[in-house]
């Protein structure tokens, strides 16, 4: 594409992520000295709700055709209004469904596309976006940058705050009618998974179990002490993969959930790179394990040596005792 | 007869990778290489359909000479022919050149009814390379499948996507990317190795699928890495030790007093 390409654009299906995209898209804008833009595609129509977190303008497709999620129609949507206006950024959420898209369309652009990128900095002085990713099992950090534009990157839920609702900000909001063809695939059924309602992504403190515990009904301790301290039980991918202890919903690592808690226990885990890289933006990480050479202990903000099977219990006496002083 | 292309990717073992904090670099020596574990998944998915339909296998890689190993694999987990897309033409490529060279091998292939391939490779976890040759092939792509049911030209595929499970229906040909919950690989038995060393395995360069240096590799990357840096773990590493309860007493207190914790 030309390089009189301007404006940050975001897109995610998920509102939530959408107003967090448009927390990072505001600064990215403002440093870049343009315009940030949200897509909303199908129903339900949010227009002014993204102007009030932070979009200077609304591209509202309301093709009925668009009410549900299909990369075919999607990517048609994306690539049509992208070739039109020529955005230099677009942000799209990191769910499954934007991790098929942005590819995707992507190459249908024939531009780059940063998947999950985690960090995003503004390069004023040669007009693009850095962007961060993790690479190789959590082990390298990698600086990228599109050599075409739009800049596509594919953002994680959780990872930047939307800014507050601020209902007296104005912006515009445009009616498009974005060329889309007939999907190829047909979608039969669509049912919620089964998840005991635990949301490991908004919790504040989560107790994570791996193969230091050594029975299915230990499990029990390991509830016992999230109970005290008001948190939510997660694992290692084999407690949930090989073991099937918990959903495989409730595993944390670099193939599983990415969690973000103030407080993060690892129970009994060793501490893999594909663990860590779960882990990674926890603010305040314990570590109790038996093996003082676990990897977990380099990984750690404070770290207990010792049997979890004594230690837990402790900690459970100690939180207890707490609420005396 | 259902005639499958899959897609593998030769990875290190992850599990095994270190970082040397000195040089600040990636330990690679000696960390064994295997193949991504959803592309395995991809390979015994169409081994599988093969043995239910009839048809045929063939995994492609895109990988420097080492790779061989991996589709010498592949062929005793079962697949009937392999082909290597090496070339150092190809070094550097990114997801969009990686794909470009694999849909010149599958183009060059013509017939096929479904490529199948990894939804991520295990070293990168960019999901991208299956989405981008699905476009330049304009091929329809089921992505995420955790179950494919053939009938006739038409496929049935269960997805797992963030929230829901999908069941979705789609016509041959297309793309299909996997997950690793759709099945459990097989180990090849001795009799499938010794079997493997007699199917054919192809090479083919750059100039066998008419790609030019332009198209492929860093020169035909749409993404540049400009820095690569060993990932900071800075953490306190604080080590409590001695008496169980005291231990327990002190972290608890110590994350109460930091505000990390409530007391209850």
């Amino acid at each position: 594409m030309p390089e009189d390409c301007k404006g940050i654009w975001i897109f995610s299906e998920l509102h939530q992520l959408a107003t967090e995209l448009l927390g990072r898209g505001r600064s990215l804008a403002d440093g870049l000295r343009t315009e940030l833009v949200a897509v909303s595609l199908g129903s339900p129509e949010y227009g002014q709700q993204l102007i009030s977190h932070g979009a200077d303008k609304v591209l509202l497709a309301t093709n009925p055709i668009l009410n549900t999620f299909q990369v075919d129609t999607y990517t048609d949507a994306l690539a049509s209004l992208a070739v039109e206006h020529k955005p230099d950024v677009l942000l799209i959420g990191a769910t499954r469904n934007g991790l098929e898209l942005a590819p995707r369309l992507a190459e249908r652009l024939k531009t780059g596309c940063v998947t999950e990128a985690t960090r995003l900095e503004v390069d004023a002085e040669k007009g693009r976006v850095l962007m961060e990713r993790v690479a190789y099992g959590g082990n390298l950090v990698e600086t990228q940058i599109s050599r075409s534009k739009p800049q596509i990157a594919t953002i994680p839920k959780g990872l930047f705050p939307a800014l507050p609702a601020d209902a007296s900000r104005r912006g515009e909001i445009v009616k498009v009618e974005p060329k889309i063809g007939n999907p190829n695939t047909r979608p039969i059924e669509t049912k919620p998974k089964s998840s005991k309602g635990v949301r490991l992504s908004d919790a504040p403190v989560i107790v994570s179990f791996g193969r230091g515990v050594r029975k299915k009904e230990d499990v029990a301790i390991i509830e016992q002490f999230a109970e005290a301290v008001e948190g939510v039980v997660g694992c290692s991918r084999p407690i949930a993969e090989d073991l099937g202890w918990l959903p495989e919903e409730q595993y944390i690592g670099l193939s599983g959930q990415k969690v973000n808690p103030k407080l993060y226990f690892a129970c009994g885990i060793s501490g893999q790179i594909q663990h860590l890289t779960g882990i990674r933006n926890s603010r305040v990480i314990v570590a109790v394990n038996s093996d003082p050479k676990a990897p977990i202990f380099e990984f750690c903000d404070y770290g207990v040596v010792g049997d979890l099977y004594e230690v837990i219990p402790a900690l459970i006496g100690a939180m207890k005792q707490s609420s005396g002083k | 007869m259902v005639k499958m292309i899959v897609l593998v990717k030769q990875v290190y073992q992850t599990a095994d990778l270190k970082v040397d904090r000195a040089t600040k670099r990636l330990v690679t020596q000696g960390v064994p290489r295997i193949i991504s574990e959803t592309d395995k998944n991809a390979l015994e998915e169409a081994v599988r359909i093969k043995e239910k339909h009839g048809g045929k296998v063939t995994a492609i890689t895109m990988a420097p000479p080492e790779a061989k190993e991996a589709l010498r694999e592949a062929l005793a987990m079962g697949a009937d022919e392999a082909f290597l897309l090496t070339d150092p033409l190809f070094d550097g490529s990114d997801a969009h050149a990686t794909a470009s060279v694999l849909a010149a091998a599958v183009t060059k292939l013509v017939d096929y009814d479904l490529i199948l391939c990894g939804a991520y490779s295990e070293d990168l976890y960019a999901f991208q390379v299956g989405p981008r040759l699905a476009e330049i092939c304009n091929l329809p792509q089921i992505t995420y499948a955790t179950k494919i049911t053939l009938d006739g030209t038409k496929v049935v595929v269960e997805r797992d996507l963030e929230n829901e499970r999908q069941l979705v229906e789609g016509k041959l040909p297309c793309l299909i990317t996997v997950l690793r919950e759709i099945n459990e690989p097989r180990l090849p038995t001795l009799m499938s190795i010794m079997a493997a060393s007699k199917k054919p395995m192809t090479t083919w360069a750059a100039t066998d699928l008419g790609l030019t240096a332009d198209k492929v590799g860093l020169n035909g990357a749409l993404i540049e890495v400009l820095q690569s840096t060993v990932a900071a773990g800075e953490r306190k590493r604080i080590m409590l030790q001695g008496d169980v309860s005291e231990t327990a007493a002190k972290l608890i207190q110590s994350l109460i007093q930091e505000g990390t914790l409530k007391a209850s």
